[in-house]
């Protein structure tokens, strides 16, 4: 009886295995954004994984910073299997040596994906990006008639106490210190003339959060600044008079990217996630939920979507200012204590 | 005996073992971090770099200077509200539509109540639009970015704690002894002066430190309502742990803050303690 018993068990077990194969256990934990970033990535690449292989996915929500902390604490036993972080904070899960080399054999569509989008040093392929952001040009249309053809509009007279860029709080803010580095034609590595030229900005405000900044256009505070494509369309599409533009120097951009965790429970199907978020039908969809400009080769979308893109309306991803982050990140105290100094302070 | 120590020794353990989970142990992280480098040697180099650095003094200055004024302001307005709450007010409905009305704003984030803020105090806000209809002012008046527009908004949020706390001070005061004083001779102003104010000077000094405190460590509300243009502590703190990762520098950054703040709230623990004695 008892062995019967058993045998029941076993196969009732093997039954439940069968039919549901995503028990929590064997759940894909995969760490996200918050927001409108999280439901994307779940619609654009969980729910279609999950369709195909049966396996769940758990998201662990949070900023790249935030799972780059995570990831650094469960290095011995990690319980997440992919991660999306941003660029910059890629290369420093690189270094601290959490991340897993992604190989073709195991992520077949890295064949399909933009050359710049692989993130590679001596250990192999350790980020793919999944899509570009920018940081562009906003402006009050009610306000600017014309869309503003240069950066150096902010410091028009007229926009005097309207105008708004990011503070070294926000992910952004030590990047754009690096933008203006490029197109003021600054000497290598002196950030002076970078400093002396936003201390002539008569900003309203310089935000911390990309909510702050779009907080400032819609009330008005801000008629002109930096602000994330994807922030200014998400006004935009409430019905607000702002626009977007890739002004004559470009835009500075960065992409949210894709990493297999080291010695993550689940490699095999961690891979297939990967993958899964490499196919065009991902990008597409990620392009147009959250205007993230595809990192997938030959990706055709709508018209309207093409003129929300970080790249503009006929850009490309050759528009954007990719930036070195290693440069960035070994520059990132320095630049910050020098801003706090310079411009925080009276 | 035994059977209730072991009772007590269960009850304790509960509150003592949360306490060290969640209070003790994330402190002693940060502690340990301030005193450390990457490679785990002992270093006070950190603390030397906050100390020696006259930039760190005068974002200091400016933090306690906020956060001052800030008390300041909510005792001056949060006293006299407690005052008619538990001493005016004699219909008890409306009494209880007040309190609710302190209170409500409490369950409300932060975050909402300054990005409201925000829009109320921008150049086309309500406020500016106010003072220019009423003739007050011709152009609109700066107030994001100033230390001035933080302070409306901390005393915004911290009011209620001052007026829970006086008002439950007020209400626990023994009539009879304003009574015995009007009975002596001694006018209204006198007895307010030497006898209900000494007698709810705990209540509001316990008020005034948690005002002091929350608005030391305040980090949502300045940092949107200074536009980034003014710099507090906690901001310093925000941007070694967000931004640069230098956990080292910002736990070192953290414990400066909280040794600074238990200094001064001790020595305002001293004054309400003298002010009881001299009552």
């Amino acid at each position: 009886m008892a062995r019967m018993h058993g045998l029941v068990t076993a196969s009732a077990l093997a039954l439940a295995a069968t039919i549901a194969p995503a028990s929590a256990q064997d759940a894909l934990h995969v760490a996200w954004y918050g927001g409108n970033w999280g439901d994307a990535f779940k619609s654009c690449v969980a729910d279609p994984f999950t369709k195909a292989t049966g396996v769940t996915v758990v998201p662990e929500v949070g900023t790249s910073t935030v799972t780059l902390a995570k990831l650094q604490q469960q290095k011995d036993a990690p319980t997440l299997d992919v991660a999306w972080m941003d660029g910059g904070v890629s290369e420093l899960a690189e270094a601290d040596g959490v991340l897993e080399p992604l190989t073709e054999a195991g992520v077949p569509n890295l064949a399909n994906t933009l050359p710049q989008a692989i993130y590679k040093n001596d250990n192999g392929i350790y980020a793919v990006g999944t899509g570009y952001y920018s940081l562009g040009l906003t402006y009050n249309t009610k306000e600017i008639k014309e869309p503003p053809a240069s950066w150096n509009d902010l410091w028009k007279p007229e926009y005097a106490d309207a105008v708004t860029i990011p503070s070294p709080a926000n992910s952004s803010g030590v990047p754009f210190l690096f933008f203006l580095h490029k197109i003021l034609n600054a000497p290598a590595g002196d950030f002076a003339p970078v400093f002396a030229r936003i201390k002539e900005l008569k900003a309203a405000l310089f935000f911390d959060s990309s909510g702050a900044a779009s907080n400032a256009f819609q009330s008005g505070e801000v008629v002109i600044g930096a602000h994330f494509n994807v922030g200014a369309f998400d006004l935009m599409a409430k019905g607000l008079p702002i626009g977007f533009t890739v002004p004559k120097e470009g835009v500075w951009a960065t992409d949210a990217r894709l990493h297999l965790v080291k010695n993550a429970p689940h490699k095999e199907m961690a891979q297939k996630f990967i993958d899964t978020a490499l196919t065009p039908e991902a990008s597409k969809c990620l392009a147009e939920k959250l205007f993230l400009g595809p990192s997938v080769k030959g990706v055709t979308v709508s018209a309207e979507t093409a003129r929300k893109l970080p790249w503009g309306e006929k850009g490309s991803v050759d528009n954007l200012y990719l930036l070195n982050w290693t440069e960035v990140n070994a520059k990132r105290a320095e630049l910050v204590d020098t801003w706090n100094r310079e411009i925080a302070h009276k | 005996m035994a059977a209730s120590r072991t009772a007590l020794a269960l009850l304790l353990f509960a509150p003592l073992a949360f306490f060290a989970a969640f209070f003790l142990a994330p402190m002693a992280v940060v502690a340990i971090s301030s005193v450390t480098t990457d490679g785990d040697t002992l270093t006070f180099a950190h603390y030397a770099r906050i100390l020696l650095d006259e930039y760190h003094w005068d974002v200091l200055w400016v933090t306690f200077r906020i956060a001052l004024m800030t008390t300041l302001i909510c005792m001056l307005v949060g006293f006299p509200l407690a005052w008619y709450l538990v001493r005016i007010v004699r219909w008890r409905t409306w009494r209880r539509i007040c309190v609710i009305l302190v209170i409500v704003p409490l369950f409300t984030s932060n975050i909402v109540r300054s990005f409201g803020w925000m829009v109320l105090l921008g150049r086309t806000g309500l406020v500016n639009q106010a003072l220019m209809t009423l003739g007050l002012t011709e152009r609109p008046i700066r107030f994001l970015g100033t230390e001035t527009g933080i302070l409306i908004g901390l005393v915004y949020i911290l009011v209620p704690f001052v007026v829970l706390a006086v008002g439950n001070a007020l209400a626990t005061i023994d009539n009879s002894y304003e009574e015995a004083s009007a009975d002596l001779g001694v006018g209204p102003a006198r007895t307010f002066w030497f006898v209900t104010l000494p007698l709810c000077l705990p209540g509001a000094v316990s008020g005034a430190i948690i005002v002091f405190a929350l608005a030391v460590s305040a980090y949502v509300t300045p940092a949107l309502l200074s536009g980034g243009q003014i710099t507090v502590f906690s901001m310093l703190i925000f941007q070694q742990y967000s931004s640069v990762f230098d956990f080292h520098y910002g736990a070192a950054l953290s414990i400066t803050l909280l040794v600074l703040t238990l200094v001064l709230v001790g020595i305002a623990g001293r004054i309400g303690d003298a002010g009881r004695r001299a009552a």
